[in-house]
This record gives C-alpha cells, sequence and structure tokens, in this order.
C-alpha cells in the first residue's frame, strides 16, 4: 500500500511507521531515512508503479470513466499508481447518465486504455451489489491451478 | 449448546473488548469478527466495529462467512475502503485488534510468514497483511490461535513477521499475558490444567500471581453466539 501510495504522490519512497523489530524489511529490501526534523528513524517504502493495473468496476462508461459500490478496497490506490488502466465492468452505462451525479464517479477516464464490459468479471470473487463470494467456485479455482493443463481446461471452460 | 474451543476463544476475545473502543480485526478471521459482534450485542455496545470489508458497526443478521466480504456494509452508514481502515490506524484512531496467528514465541513475537527458512520455506503462510506496522501504531493488540501446541507455542519463532504493543494471546487452553519480561499465563480456560498448559506449550510456562481460571461463558454469552453464529462458522478454524 505504502509503495502504492508514493507513485500515486509521485515520490521516489515513502516512510511508514513500525517494521523494526521484525524480519520483514530484510526480505524486502526496506531501508530506514533520518526525519531531518527530529533525527528519529523511520522505515521508507519504495515507490511501486504498476504500468498497468486491471480493475473490475460496477459501472463504467465508454470512455472509462467509472463507478465503484462497495468497498472499493485497494483499486483507488491501484488505480493512482499506475500508468494506464484496463477497466472491466459490470455494466457499461452512458456518459450522460454519470454525469447526473458525477460526484459517484471514482475513477476518470485520463488514464484509462480500455473498457471491457464483462458481466460476472470478478467471479468467483465477490463484486459488491451484483453477486457474492461462491466458496465453490473459488475451490475450484484453486484446484486448477496446480498445473497448467488444468488452468487451461479451467479457462477454456470460463470462456 | 456444548461448550466446545471456538465458544472459549469467541467468548474470550470478546470479553477483552471494552466499550467505546475503535476496534477492527484482519482478513480470514471469523473468530474475531464475531467476537466483535458478540461483544458489540453484550457488555460494549458502544465499541466501534472498524470492518476490513467497509462497513462501520455493520449489522449483518448473522456472521458472514468471509471477513471481508461486502455482507460487512450491511447497516453500516459509510463505506471505507481498506486504504482508509490503514490510515486510520496508522493515525493512531484504533485501540483495538484482534488478530489470529500461526506461531506466537515467548517473547510475544508473530509469525504469519512462513515455517521453516524464508528463502526455502517448509510451508509459507499467507503474510501478516500490514501487522508488522499495525503492531506498533494500533494500541491493544490481541492474538488468538485456534490450537494449543509447542508447535504454535515456540520458544522462538521461525520468522519474526509482528512485534509491538502485544496485550494478550488466547488459546483453546490458555490466556497469556504480554509483560516486559515475555509472556505470563494468566488464565486458564474451562477444563485446562496447567500441568497441560505447561506440556503443549514450546516455552517455560510461568504464571502471573494473580493466575485465575477464565470463567465459563454464561448464558448469555452463549445465546448470543448461538444467535450470531447459527451455522457455527466459529468452528471452521478448528
Amino acid at each position: 500500500m505504502t509503495g502504492l501510495r508514493a507513485a500515486s504522490l509521485g515520490v521516489p519512497f515513502e516512510p511508514i511507521p513500525g517494521l523494526h523489530g521484525t524480519d520483514l524489511p530484510a526480505t524486502a529490501d526496506l531501508r530506514t531515512v533520518r526525519d531531518p526534523w527530529t533525527g528519529e528513524e523511520i522505515y521508507v517504502v519504495p515507490a511501486l508503479r504498476p504500468q498497468w493495473a486491471i480493475l473490475h468496476v460496477q459501472e463504467a462508461d465508454a470512455q472509462g470513466n467509472a463507478r465503484i459500490f462497495g468497498s472499493p478496497g485497494y483499486d483507488l490506490l491501484m488505480a493512482r499508481a499506475a500508468d494506464r488502466i484496463i477497466l472491466t465492468t459490470e455494466r457499461v452505462v452512458a456518459s450522460e447518465e454519470l454525469a447526473r451525479m458525477p460526484e459517484l464517479t471514482a475513477i476518470s477516464d485520463l488514464t484509462v486504455a480500455a473498457v471491457v464490459e464483462v458481466p460476472g468479471g470478478a467471479r468467483p470473487g465477490d463484486c459488491a451489489g451484483c453477486y457474492d463470494v461462491d466458496e465453490a467456485g473459488v475451490r475450484r479455482y484453486l484446484e486448477a491451478v496446480r498445473s497448467p493443463e488444468t488452468l487451461d481446461a479451467y479457462l477454456g471452460a470460463t470462456r | 449448546m456444548t461448550i466446545g474451543p471456538a465458544e472459549l476463544v469467541a467468548v474470550t476475545l470478546a470479553r477483552l473488548v471494552r466499550d467505546g473502543e475503535v476496534t477492527c480485526h484482519g482478513v480470514n478471521s471469523v473468530l474475531a469478527s464475531l467476537a466483535l459482534l458478540l461483544a458489540r450485542r453484550l457488555h460494549a455496545p458502544g465499541a466501534r466495529h472498524v470492518a476490513i470489508g467497509g462497513g462501520l458497526d455493520a449489522t449483518p443478521a448473522t456472521l458472514p462467512r468471509s471477513s471481508s466480504g461486502p455482507a460487512w456494509l450491511a447497516g453500516s452508514p459509510v463505506v471505507l475502503s481498506n486504504v482508509d481502515v490503514y490510515q486510520l490506524a496508522l493515525r493512531g484512531r484504533i485501540d483495538l485488534m484482534l488478530f489470529g496467528c500461526v506461531q506466537v514465541d515467548r517473547h510475544g513475537r508473530v509469525n504469519s510468514t512462513v515455517i521453516g527458512a524464508f528463502d526455502r520455506p517448509k510451508v509459507r503462510l499467507p503474510g501478516g497483511g500490514g501487522a508488522a506496522v499495525l503492531f506498533r501504531v494500533v494500541r491493544r493488540i490481541v492474538v488468538y490461535r485456534t490450537r494449543h501446541d509447542p508447535r504454535s507455542l515456540p520458544e522462538t519463532v521461525d520468522f519474526v513477521t509482528a512485534t509491538g504493543n502485544l496485550e494478550r494471546v488466547v488459546t483453546p487452553l490458555a490466556v497469556f499475558r504480554a509483560t516486559s519480561e515475555g509472556l505470563r499465563l494468566e488464565g486458564l480456560m474451562p477444563g485446562a490444567t496447567e500441568e497441560e498448559v505447561r506440556r503443549r506449550t514450546g516455552f517455560a510456562v510461568v504464571s502471573t500471581p494473580d493466575c485465575r481460571p477464565v470463567p465459563p461463558p454464561t448464558a448469555d454469552e452463549l445465546t448470543a453466539l448461538e444467535t450470531l453464529d447459527p451455522e457455527r462458522l466459529r468452528d471452521l478454524d478448528f
């Protein structure tokens, strides 16, 4: 999260409290800097700047302005950190509909490269207001990813 | 209802919630989410429940199967993103976090990352989900483990995922309190003996001077559990 936030702000790293006393910094090459005012040491996380974010939303217009219902999770942070976005959406809606309540639009089309209408695109996960998590579906997916062959068969059947 | 380990852990976690506190828990934490619903229904109606699924003081009719899904928006006047929840914690505005883990050692250090060496793990675990930070910024951390055995409670964890403001550790057999000298046995769950706790703990068990039995779940607590969790999702982690 901290790395994405650094990227979203256009800075090379961002400080984060805590982490000292744990084995995590060594595994991710996290380093400390000194607070220039207090001299205290604090961990910093390097910017994590994805070229692409692929985000599934409930409603988007064809240009890529999108509404997210329910918790946006980390989606808005990813949208702001990535160079470009591919949106998959439950429904493509008219731009005029979004313009009626623009404050509900969470993602603007400025950095969206493509919009794909994919009803059920978050399955077997959940999509607020559309469907809940499909537990049996998650189990089938976990079985399928065990080998390339079973994954191919799964993707073929899901298509 | 028979009183099993799920009832003991859920009720004990709930009792640790204080009225008026801002509380939260991690993902995949059915027992923790049940404990918070239970506490708000019984002795801590003013405790605030920040759900990682986005809801604030959500009132799902019964316990949702997922600790982080959209069912946690039921009855909530607001939608919080995961980023909102973490930033609330970073600003020091979360008082209590209930946190499930795989290992916790004598020093109260928690492992949710790997069993074995990090580069060549025997088992790769889900990870801490920000615990390394949260344990330093959340005022009170209560850790629970659904098993009580020497591997879950070792002398030293294989990997330190998080350490910091740990207050208590709850298992089906015991409650430990974190002190400056490490974990101390503070309470024995109903049915457990001190001898059994010693035998099934991977470090030398030292009791607090006020160590005593944990009172068994009351009729009110059991009734509330049954109402909130008629499907017994609380048994999933055992």
